[in-house]
């Protein structure tokens, strides 16, 4: 008996978290009539040009575009200069040292909104206000002090004489980062980079202040605005259809590499 | 709060708090000022030759960027009024923006001097237009008013406008904005619905109530309103206030005059409304919705009365069911005491249209705005948007939906008695309290004494506030 | 050798650092001088007011019910989230046959569990309002079809319940997260731990106390410093889902939204950097309470 109170507990949270992910997507194929008078049913015939009408009309593809360069190239900036500090602060021993690292992971615990007010005008005065570059450095800015705090400690850990060989064979200090230690680094940086992309995919609070040209909204953006505009034509399929199609890639992408994810929050909870 | 917050792992918990501390006390306070970099640069020298035929100088081949807000109008009235530019200024090219949230989109570009040529400061995230005021950021449009109208050299733009669309515009005796459409704000309900179920519009309060008993025992809910932005329950009930009270009423708020919202007029409206919400005439689940989805509600006949202003029907234009015909009425009047007559409306001229001081192309831009308030646009505009331009005559001789019928018919019959508010632009604050305290009022939370003591304080506060600056009326 | 490592540490530390101070450090240090000036964003010179902005925020009343709110967040959030995950992940693990290996259906449920956690805030909001809507919404939909119609309520419009709406959609956005950690907590228990407690005859709750509560004690303390920082902010949740927002009346303000109207629809920079200096400080007090809280129970294991 007291065997089923776990599986009930386990089915109920499932259902709590499933059946609203669900139902959006149910709700993407059908017709607003459907959705506003019959939110329970199933859809009669999949309306697929919601799906069409939420990618091109309401530029949901644009969106979907702008964040793909901006979180792409936020990611990659962010995993270099991320990997290249946390190698330094690690294997090198040199005055500073600790300072710098402090200096960065600190940044982790402050509010964002604090620099809030002064980041835009920092932006703005860097002329990057609203482009794919400003954006870009921001977010890299903002992402590294993770990458490099959660880098540090799986540097620390990789063994030297890999790296001492190296140097005997004549690699430069570049060389023996680029060639020896990253490719060792390997799963850390899989790891690390999955939850940056994810943090950098649905980051909202920085473009909303960084970015007002509504032709370079990022997906969080564009939806909340869809949300608002859709409203005003009262296109409900058309904005379920946006939110499955803006859930759907990151859905998708952590069935695949969820084995990756689990393995690198491990990884960190064992530290 | 970094971009992956929730996401990070597993930091060695004491160490890195530690360092928290540390380097938040020893972060140097930068001196950098961050309004050190304002360069004063005049509008570039994109201005032409004044003649007769480009009476603001124009020059031909000079870019043109035009940001509209796109809500239920849509923006394609924007967009044939660009053509017509382009008629004239062949070379011009024009870069059309149609948004939502103007104020977060053109706040950064105002303060980095980089505006656009003509902006709709419009819909509910908007510009606070007495900040852009304060900061001289608007061109004065004196110029333009006293130009030539396109369609008739003879006669001057000034002319060709409905009146109090300057007025509406005027900030400290000049004029900065204009204000493409006239908007009047009443109960909207559905015609045949009406006439099926032998229903006629009260005209006075106790009718109202009357009728709403009789609404609800057929098994619809007498009104709904747009729960989540209590301002549309705001307008009626000020209007009944203004009818009530008179002009006196109407100033002595917008002045911040002592007492203002304690007079008599306003705390009967507050009685009226708060009588319609304690007898259960309000659709329940209302203070939850949006305004689209208490307005798809009532599209579907689940509520007889919303309130709105009339950009209703042109909103609900793929939302209403065929045969919907919606149509508006002026609030009824609380008694016959009443110092306006029932048929005086809230009406104000809206959709503001500003050039920025800073604009590139100023002359563009002004140019623009005489092209659009021209009665070629205005009609064209009336037609796609279903909604009154406030340019005279503009809708002469056109057949019109039913509810740009009826808000016409309610702007005509108004005759002189229209009146409008002016603290919501003025105080943005202010309005904020109002709606809160509405809100509260309208769910029973609040009895209309303390609603009126609230938004009193909240008033008073403002008056008494040195950093912001007053306006009179 | 010597030189080369200089060049590159130079190369591998100094374009971060760059970033770090421009668009990191040099904001936040910023913030603290604007806060005590009157600019109002648009134009014109900053006036120095000393701490008239910080005095203004006492008589604000619509920031002290941002204060109330995200008071009662902090405390409600972390606590409700991490029992959620550590209920949840002590069940798949310990509810299976043996009380030591885990649960049916194990590895579906983490993967579905932590589906919520990858949606953008943003998404989860807009998903929410819709599940919350009291005449089509999901939520009441469920309800009157399982018989509990008298439920039904109006979770936004209702400000004794919209506060608490709010709160459950960031808890039911990030307990599967949680979950999930505490279970690769859990998972680098030795199993002979387990299995001794159960020689002993400990029941599963007995297990669950003596053996798996002390070994997740540094997850738990992690966790809530980090559910802190976020409670501490809800202003994407709010901003999307709540009527005004930020109602009704204020029930679910929250200081970064009073901070974001004023800033950028009131043009008042200054006061909203008052705020957020506000915001800092708190965070800090967080950080060290959570620190006290920490070294104690060093002390008492000591």
């Amino acid at each position: 008996m007291k065997r089923v109170v776990p599986h009930v507990a386990m089915l109920c949270w499932g259902v709590v978290t499933a059946l609203p992910l669900l139902w959006a997507v149910l709700s993407s194929f059908k017709t607003d009539q459907q959705i506003l008078t019959d939110p329970w049913s199933l859809p009669t015939t999949p309306h697929v040009e919601n799906w069409s009408r939420a990618w091109n009309q309401a530029d949901i593809g644009r969106y979907f575009l702008n964040s793909l360069v901006v979180v792409g190239g936020g990611l990659i900036l962010t995993m270099l200069l991320g990997a290249l500090v946390a190698y330094a602060l690690a294997r090198y021993d040199f005055r500073g040292n600790r300072i710098i690292y402090y200096t960065f992971v600190a940044a982790m615990f402050f509010p964002v909104f604090l620099a809030l007010v002064p980041l835009f005008f920092v932006v703005q005065q860097l002329g990057l206000l609203g482009t794919y570059p400003g954006l870009i450095l921001v977010y890299a800015a903002y992402a590294v002090p993770f990458t490099v705090f959660f880098l540090h400690s799986f540097f620390r850990t990789l063994p030297g004489e890999v790296a001492e060989a190296a140097f005997m064979d004549g690699c430069s200090h570049a060389g023996v980062f680029f060639r020896v230690m990253l490719p060792m680094a390997r799963p850390g940086l899989v790891a690390v980079g999955i939850f940056n992309f994810l943090g950098l995919w649905n980051q909202y609070l920085l473009p909303l202040v960084l970015n007002p040209d509504p032709d370079r909204y990022v997906l969080a953006q564009g939806l909340a605005s869809l949300s608002v505009s859709q409203g005003y034509r009262s296109d409900w399929s058309g904005l379920f259809a946006g939110l499955t199609i803006a859930m759907l890639p990151v859905l998708i992408a952590y069935v695949a590499f969820q084995r990756h994810i689990r393995a690198g929050m491990t990884a960190g909870a064992v530290k | 709060m970094n971009p992956s917050p929730s996401t990070s792992t597993y930091p060695k918990r004491r160490t890195i708090l530690k360092t928290a501390l540390g380097a938040a006390a020893a972060v140097p306070l930068l001196s950098a000022c961050v309004t050190s970099g304002k360069d004063d640069d005049k509008p570039a020298a994109n201005a032409g030759a004044k003649s007769a035929d480009n009476p603001l100088g124009v020059k031909d081949d000079a870019p043109l960027e035009v940001v509209i807000f796109k809500g239920g109008y849509g923006d394609d009235y924007a967009k044939h009024a660009e053509d017509l530019y382009r008629g004239k200024h062949a070379k011009a090219t024009i870069d059309h923006k149609g948004i939502q949230k103007v104020g977060e989109a053109l706040q950064p570009r105002f303060v980095a001097n980089t505006p656009p040529d003509v902006v709709d400061n419009t819909g509910a995230g908007r510009l606070d237009i007495s900040a852009l005021v304060g900061a001289k950021q608007l061109s004065d449009l004196a110029e333009l008013l006293d130009a030539p109208s396109f369609d008739d050299p003879n006669t001057k733009f000034r002319d060709t406008l409905l009146p109090g669309v300057v007025d509406d515009g005027t900030f400290d005796k000049s004029v900065l904005v204009l204000n493409f459409t006239y908007t009047a704000w009443g109960l909207w309900y559905s015609k045949p619905l009406f006439a099926s179920k032998g229903w006629a519009y009260p005209k006075t309060w106790d009718e109202m109530l009357a009728l709403c008993a009789t609404i609800k025992t057929s098994g619809i809910a007498p009104w709904t309103y747009q729960g989540k932005y209590p301002e549309y329950m705001n307008d009626p009930m000020l209007s009944m206030a203004a009818k009530i009270g008179g002009t006196d009423l109407i100033k002595a708020v917008d002045n911040l005059e002592p007492n203002a919202w304690k007079a008599d007029g306003l705390k009967s409206a507050a009685e009226a409304f708060a009588e319609l919400a304690a007898k259960g005439y309000i659709m329940s689940g209302s203070e939850a919705l949006s305004h689209t989805e208490a307005q798809a509600a009532w599209c579907q006949g689940k509520a007889a009365f919303i309130p709105s202003g009339s950009w209703l029907e042109a909103e609900q234009k793929d939302v209403a069911p065929k045969g919907f015909d919606m149509v508006m009425g002026a609030v009824p009047a609380r008694s016959s005491g009443d110092k306006m007559a029932q048929s005086a409306v809230q009406a104000a001229s809206s959709e503001s249209f500003l050039v920025p001081a800073k604009a590139k192309n100023q002359a563009g831009g002004l140019e623009y705005l005489r092209i659009l308030f021209s009665k070629q646009s205005a009609r064209a505009f009336a037609q796609s948007a279903g909604t009154l331009p406030a340019v005279a005559g503009a809708t002469d001789g056109l057949t019109l939906s039913s509810g740009l019928g009826s808000t016409r018919d309610a702007v005509t019959a108004a005759g002189k008695e229209t009146f409008t508010y002016r603290f919501r632009t003025w105080y943005a604050p202010l309005a904020k309290a109002v709606d809160d305290a509405t809100g509260e009022l309208i769910n029973k939370r609040a009895t209309p004494a303390e609603w009126a003591d609230r938004v009193q304080k909240a008033a008073d506060a403002l008056a008494k506030d040195s950093s912001v600056k007053k306006y009179t009326r | 050798m010597k030189h080369g490592r200089l060049r590159f540490l130079f190369g591998a530390l100094v374009p971060a650092l760059v970033l770090h101070v421009v668009f990191v450090l040099s904001p936040y240090a910023q913030a603290f001088y604007l806060s005590l000036t009157d600019w109002t964003g648009v134009a014109g010179e900053a006036h120095y007011v000393g701490a008239g902005n910080y005095a203004r925020l006492g008589g604000d009343s619509l920031f002290l019910d941002a204060v109330r709110n995200n008071a009662v967040m902090l405390v409600v959030v972390p606590i409700v989230t991490l029992g959620l995950g550590l209920f949840l992940a002590s069940m798949l693990h310990l509810g299976g046959r043996d009380g030591r290996s885990g649960i049916a259906g194990s590895k579906v449920y983490q993967i579905v569990y932590f589906f919520p956690q990858l949606l953008s805030l943003v998404i989860v909001a807009v998903l929410w309002s819709f599940i919350y809507n009291p005449n089509t919404g999901l939520l009441n939909g469920v309800l009157r079809g399982i018989g509990l119609g008298s439920l039904a309520r109006s979770w936004l419009g209702d400000p004794d319940l919209a506060l608490p709406a709010v709160m459950a959609v960031l808890v039911w956005s990030s307990a599967g997260f949680y979950m999930v950690l505490f279970s690769a907590a859990i998972d680098g228990i030795p199993k002979e731990l387990f299995e001794a407690a159960l020689l002993d005859g400990a029941g599963r709750w007995d297990t669950f106390r003596r053996v798996t509560l002390p070994l997740v004690r540094d997850t738990v303390q992690v966790g809530f410093v980090y559910l802190g920082i976020t409670a501490l902010d809800g202003f994407a949740v709010v901003q999307v889902m709540t009527a005004g927002p930020g109602g009704p009346d204020g029930a679910t303000e929250v200081i970064g939204l009073s901070l974001y109207r004023n800033a950028f629809t009131y043009g008042k920079f200054g006061y909203a950097s008052a705020m957020g200096v506000a915001l800092f400080f708190a965070t800090l007090t967080l950080a060290v309470l959570a620190l006290r809280a920490g070294r104690k129970e060093r002390v008492e294991l000591a």
